[in-house]
């Protein structure tokens, strides 16, 4: 058992189909892919007594049970079962001009509790330590006692609390006492970075879906513990590493990107590939993402949850409208565009393959015998009307071929940071049906077996990532002490979020000035990963 | 909180202006983006400025722009800006009252009541703060400043070339510290001073400065820049909607508005930042070099571009193309939205629009203020016509 390593089982839950594996070591012992429920942990459940039945393990032996979720995400659209969110924001006499919930969707900010739950209080930090002005907390308990009984989470962001947090940790012991244990309290530097007013929109969100994450993991728990596995539950977060479940239940904005993340360290994982870049085809889209150190890419642009700015870290993707499903439009044999449409799901209805009327991605490969293989997904041949495929002209089938080979060349390049040729990993539905040879721009090209359960053994690696933020004054400060100083902290919060603490280690180490300010003054932030199994 | 209690349209009433254009969301947008464009790579994030002037539109408050030539000789104006670090605005925006209170100070350092606002510079966080700041204080616009482009310091501006002087200036901060200003003819000191106030409080102050008179004002500004800023927003918004290319509809629209040629010199992508803490950092800069390799028709071309906040000079192949203060801008070439020199990563691709200075910023005083020698260039100032055109360049 030793010598083979743990038992692990991964779910990732994307918006068609819910995929899981049972895997051990780098094996995948099993697999299954079934469509996503309404109620998303249905779905999970189903997957998980498919991949035991199949891999016909002891579900007392398995060591970890992960996955990568969409109920945040599903929540935050809908605006469905969002908790009565209480804001706090300390920064008056400063800030008073832009107040919290400003620029969002009017729908969202009722579903939350709307504006009469928002109290700017006299209070926050400057970027040097000091105190804006002394914390108001007579102003926070006034302010509990009027929220009692109309909030069930609080989110409290103080000005510079990403550098010095004492302001929001007296705030929440304040809150905690008025409002007591049952009130969850969700508090800004925990959450973002530098930049205030999407910190608070991030730290307001996360505030206001912790009970959905609450219910899905308390549900997951029963479940799994009901077939017999005594294992830790894990949920992949947004750069593609995974956190404890109870950590998750805090800080369920961390799981928004969880699905794609996974997908990208599942490529990692099953290629080997490092540094590269992930080309994840689908039946109508196709993400490419980049893999640095092993890790999705980050994005460096503001996210956009449910119609919110955030600064959540999330990954880089550059989605476009390429699938095995999207239609050549064509004008005699010249093709005229390559989709943004697709059949989708009705590939095995509207296709020329399957007698159809629709030219597609899919056909294409059919025409130049690129299939061989059973499509699972739909139960089916690739090709039950070949004869109909025969029609379709030579020239065209070239000219559509070559059409899609520069689209993907297109979008890789756009995600490449380096003229340097670079790995790419083909995964996905879609990756069997896409020109693979002479790539431009591009070493080699891989598609790793179990390449269409990629997120679910992406989940499933057990690798724990965190980090922390510090600003310094070269000037006075020592670089290297500062430095050292933030890792620790970062440290820290990946022993929190669930890692042994001896197997942390630095993956980054980023410096950023600070402009128009006199001095040797930057930003150190650090990222680490540590391991969730010896 | 103006000691006037008239609204900026009972002024505009009162100097007898019938004309005047009012500011709304989209208005403010477009005005913004221009400016960010024209901000040369510097200039700061346009967020806080934008929702703070959102915010005082949706209070109901008028925000109203007048030509400068309508504007009386006689009557008092000020400049209004945020002077310090970006990145303590993007933590601690103001408050709403900030630069009411830096031009009621100003008021009565100077002892008079002070009637119109006006934007220091082209820039993300300058162009908008103005303008919300008119808006709280209930009086106008006037369209013009004192750069049509970013410049690192305060005292780079036409005003300066033109022998006006920023003292005296009123520098606050949220707590309602007050620091007054005045060092006279020595607008470099001014400068400093200021700067200095700014990291006293914590990284940023709120600022009225270069109180001019209506005559001042329209002989040494930048006429109509904000109609400048707005056209190239506008511009670059319905090259968006329109699926246009924002590159052509934005050099079309300077060359509409301001009688301009504007040049198209590169796309490229970013292949390497070299930021530089050298010896000149204590003056509160990013200083750096970026290098583009060049893309499509420019493949195989390598263009290299200096930086100090703002972009200062660019060479393609070794040649230049662009020096201060002509404008550069980096865009990016779907969208228009300039990539700036504090946010920009390895891997973004952009095209390389170069712009000449308005000629208020061309004479000789101010080639000598900001021209490529005081940025410590070997190098006569040559107009970016002259640069761009058959047989020019260094």
């Amino acid at each position: 058992m030793e010598e083979k390593g743990q038992l692990r089982v991964g779910f990732d839950v994307g918006g068609t189909f819910t995929d899981g594996v049972v895997m051990q070591g780098r094996n995948v012992l099993s697999k299954s892919k079934s469509l996503t429920t309404q109620d998303v942990t249905g779905g999970i459940v189903e997957a998980l007594d498919e991949v035991l039945t199949k891999s016909g393990v002891n579900p007392a032996d398995v060591a970890m049970v992960s996955l990568g979720t969409t109920h945040t995400t599903n929540a935050l659209i809908e605006r469905r079962n969002l908790n009565q969110v209480g804001v706090f924001r300390l920064g008056a006499p400063a800030t008073t001009a832009i107040p919290p919930l400003t620029g969002w969707p009017e729908d969202l900010k009722e579903a939350i509790g709307g504006s009469e739950l928002v109290h700017i209080i006299r209070g926050g930090s400057e970027y040097d330590g000091r105190d804006i002005v002394p914390l108001d907390t007579k102003a926070i308990e006034n302010a509990c006692r009027s929220m009692k009984g109309k909030v069930n989470s609080v989110a409290i962001t103080g000005v510079f609390s990403p550098i010095i947090n004492d302001h929001e940790e007296q705030a929440a012991k304040i809150v905690r006492e008025v409002l007591g244990d049952d009130v969850h309290i969700t508090l800004s530097h925990r959450i973002a970075t530098i930049s205030l007013l999407e910190r608070e929109n991030s730290t307001i969100l996360n505030a206001s879906v912790i009970s959905v994450m609450q219910r899905a993991v308390k549900s997951l728990r029963a479940a799994v513990r009901e077939r017999g596995i005594d294992a830790p539950l894990f949920i992949v977060q947004n750069d593609g590493s995974v956190m404890s479940a109870d950590y998750a239940v805090d800080y369920p904005i961390f799981t928004v990107a969880s699905g794609p993340a996974a997908s990208v360290r599942g490529s990692v994982y099953l290629s080997g590939i490092e540094d590269g870049v992930v080309v994840d085809i689908g039946g109508t889209s196709t993400d490419v993402a980049y893999i640095v150190n092993g890790f999705p890419r980050e994005s460096s642009i503001t996210v956009t949850i449910g119609g919110v700015k955030t600064n959540i870290r999330c990954p880089d993707l550059l989605s476009i409208a390429l699938g095995g499903g999207t239609i050549i439009k064509h004008d005699g044999n010249d093709v005229t565009s390559l989709g943004p449409e697709s059949v989708g799901y009705n590939l095995v209805r509207l296709g020329k393959s399957f007698g159809g009327p629709l030219l597609t991605v899919h056909d294409t490969a059919v025409a130049l015998g690129k299939l061989r293989q059973k499509l699972d997904v739909f139960k089916t041949s690739f090709a039950t009307h070949p004869e109909k495929i025969a029609e379709v002209p030579k020239p065209l089938i070239s000219a559509a071929w070559a059409r899609i080979k520069t689209t993907i060349e297109e979008v890789i390049d756009k995600m490449k940071t380096t003229p340097d040729p670079v790995p790419a990993i083909f995964i996905g539905g879609g990756a069997m049906v896409v020109p693979k040879e002479n790539i431009v721009g591009v070493s080699e090209v891989l598609s790793p077996d179990h390449f269409e359960v990629g997120g679910a053994v992406g989940t499933t690696i057990a690798e724990i990532g965190a980090y922390a933020e510090g600003v310094v004054d070269l000037d006075i400060d020592n670089r290297d002490e500062a430095i050292a100083q933030v890792t620790e902290h970062a440290k820290d919060n990946a022993a929190s979020a669930g890692a042994i603490r001896d197997t942390v280690e630095v993956i980054d180490v980023e410096e950023i000035p600070f402009t128009y300010m006199p001095g040797k003054r930057e930003k150190i932030r650090i990222r680490v990963k540590g391991q969730v199994l010896r | 909180m103006n000691k006037s209690q008239l609204s900026a349209r009972e002024i505009l009433k009162e100097w007898g202006i019938r004309n005047f254009r009012v500011i709304d969301k989209q208005a403010i947008s477009e005005i913004t983006l221009g400016a960010s464009i024209l901000a040369t790579g510097g200039g700061g994030d346009p967020e806080i400025g934008l929702l703070w002037t959102y915010k005082v539109l949706d209070e109901g408050k008028e925000i109203l722009m007048v030509d400068p030539m309508d504007v009386p000789d006689e009557i008092q104006t000020a400049s209004t800006a945020c002077l310090g670090a970006a990145i303590v605005l993007t933590e601690k925006p103001p408050s709403s009252d900030v630069l009411s209170l830096a031009m009621e100070r100003l008021e009565t350092y100077l002892g008079r009541k002070i009637e119109a606002t006006i934007p220091l510079e082209c820039g993300g966080v300058n162009s908008p703060v103005s303008y919300a700041a008119a808006g709280e204080m209930g009086i106008p616009v006037i369209d013009v400043d004192g750069m049509n482009r970013a410049f690192p310091e305060l005292q780079m501006t036409s005003w300066v070339t033109h022998g006006m002087h920023s003292s005296p200036t009123v520098s606050v901060d949220n707590r309602k510290n007050v620091t007054v200003i005045d060092t006279g003819d020595d607008d470099v000191l001014a400068e400093t001073l200021a700067r200095r106030a700014a990291m006293a409080y914590g990284g940023i102050s709120w600022i009225a400065t270069y109180p001019l008179t209506g005559e001042q004002m329209k002989e040494t500004s930048i006429l109509g820049s904000q109609s400048i800023a707005w056209a190239v927003g506008r511009a670059v918004m319905r090259a968006r909607q329109e699926h246009l290319d924002p590159i052509v509809e934005l050099l079309n629209s300077l060359k509409e508005e301001r009688n301009v040629e504007g040049f198209r010199v590169f796309r490229g992508k970013i292949v390497d930042i070299n930021r530089d803490f050298g010896s000149e950092t204590n003056k509160g800069f990013t200083l750096g070099t970026v290098t583009l390799d060049g893309i499509d028709s420019y493949k195989g071309q390598t263009a290299t571009l200096d930086f100090q906040n703002e972009w200062l000079n660019l060479r393609v192949d070794g040649k230049v193309l662009c020096l201060p203060p002509d404008l550069i801008a980096i865009l990016d070439s779907e969208t228009g939205e300039p990539i700036r020199t504090d946010i920009m990563k390895y891997g973004y691709r952009g095209t390389v629009v170069v712009i000449p200075a308005h000629e208020r910023m061309r004479t000789p005083k101010g080639i000598e203020m900001f021209g490529p020698r005081h940025f410590g260039y070997d190098l006569d100032y040559m107009p970016v016509e002259d640069l761009n055109t058959a047989g020019g360049g260094v």
